[in-house]
């Protein structure tokens, strides 16, 4: 790491990611990933995965995990820093269009900025999907599960998924202890 | 349709914009109680049928709205109905009443984590669950890539350029959408006559 400010720092890394986040805070957690990781080592990948663990199973979207990775760089400050990074670029992006859009009709320019945009946002989720995936501790447990769960939320895409996501930790921690 | 529908038209006389504190309850409620994705469900159902709060028609073109700008899209929803009930101070009000108590959660919880100390089996749960929340995150984009075969071949090509790009090369990412944006908007323009 640099002698850089540790704030600006993450407000760089931060801010370009809030800008290009089409399709929610899930499709940027590969390159989230990237920066803290392999970049910036701010943390380990073992480190990386605990956190990104953590904020799926928390309430709220899943874009908190920028607040973590904010405190766990840099305490309170941090999460402050990286969190307003995050949401402060998109939020005045979407409130500038909002003012500008107020009001007036729906107008067929929407659907093909979505059918353009939306291929984007799919290739952005399936590519974060792979990235953490790869950032696992390895092994084929982890592929498989992810595999499982993709399958399974594919058909049942209604059901809650805060049981199955505690279902797919005990099974891993079963392998690591027999299979492993 | 009836005028309610109609965005365009001022709300009904009978209707009162709702006080900032009472914007502030069901966002605060919302972002506390959503877990794994699916909230705009939850806003659906608190400033629709509970609250009566926007009509269906606006619910629908601020979810596309959403969806079509960058950030999270239940932040951009938040923000687009805060604004639609009490104008700018509003947007505020909902995002900030959405976001900061699950930040506090998420941060305790980190906390407990780090005082916990490095246990194997806690380590090895939470990358179960990781993987469990990847998959789940790989069906929606699985869905929507299912979704857009009946455009034809061009959204997939797009998408898979983009995993080739970002994951396969490990090229930037902000080039690579910007660059892919431009074909994906040029394309759409020329295959969507609006």
């Amino acid at each position: 790491m640099s002698d850089e400010n540790i704030y600006l720092t993450l407000v760089k890394v931060f801010a370009p990611l809030s800008l290009i986040s089409i399709g929610g805070g899930q499709s940027i957690v590969g390159d989230i990933h990237h920066q803290a990781v392999d970049v910036h080592q701010w943390l380990t990948q073992g480190r990386f995965i605990d956190l990104f663990a953590i904020s799926r199973a928390a309430p709220g979207p899943g874009a908190l995990l920028t607040t973590l990775i904010g405190w766990d760089v840099s305490g309170f400050a941090g999460a402050l820093v990286a969190s307003l990074a995050l949401f402060v670029p998109s939020s005045l992006l979407a409130y500038l269009v909002t003012r500008a859009w107020h009001g007036k009709r729906e107008e067929p320019w929407y659907r093909w900025v979505q059918a353009g945009l939306a291929p984007l946002a799919t290739g952005l989720i399936l590519a974060s999907a792979l990235t953490i995936i790869r950032a696992t501790s390895g092994g084929a447990s982890p592929w498989i599960i992810a595999g499982v769960s993709a399958a399974f939320f594919s058909r049942f895409h209604k059901v809650n998924p805060l049981p199955i996501l505690a279902i797919g930790g005990l099974i891993q921690v079963l392998v690591a202890r027999f299979l492993a | 349709m009836s005028s309610q529908s109609d965005p365009t038209l001022p709300p009904p006389a009978s209707f009162h914009a709702p006080s900032l504190a009472e914007l502030a309850l069901p966002f605060g409620k919302i972002g506390i109680s959503s877990f794994g994705g699916g909230l705009s469900a939850w806003v659906y159902r608190e400033m629709v049928d509970a609250r009566h709060w926007i009509t269906e028609d606006e619910f629908l073109g601020a979810v596309t709205m959403s969806q079509i700008l960058p950030g999270a899209n239940i932040v951009n929803l938040a923000l687009q109905i805060g604004f639609r009930l009490r104008g700018g101070i509003g947007s505020v009000v909902a995002v900030l009443s959405l976001l900061v108590p699950p930040m506090i959660v998420v941060i305790l919880l980190g906390i407990a984590l780090t005082s916990i100390g490095h246990i194997d089996w806690l380590h090895d749960f939470l990358e179960g669950l990781a993987a469990t929340a990847i998959g789940l995150s790989a069906s929606v984009g699985l869905r929507s890539a299912r979704r857009s075969l009946r455009m034809g071949w061009w959204p997939s090509l797009l998408s898979l350029s983009v995993i080739i790009g970002v994951f396969g090369l490990q090229w930037p990412i902000v080039p690579v959408i910007f660059g892919l944006a431009v074909c994906g908007l040029f394309i759409a323009r020329v295959k969507i006559r609006g």
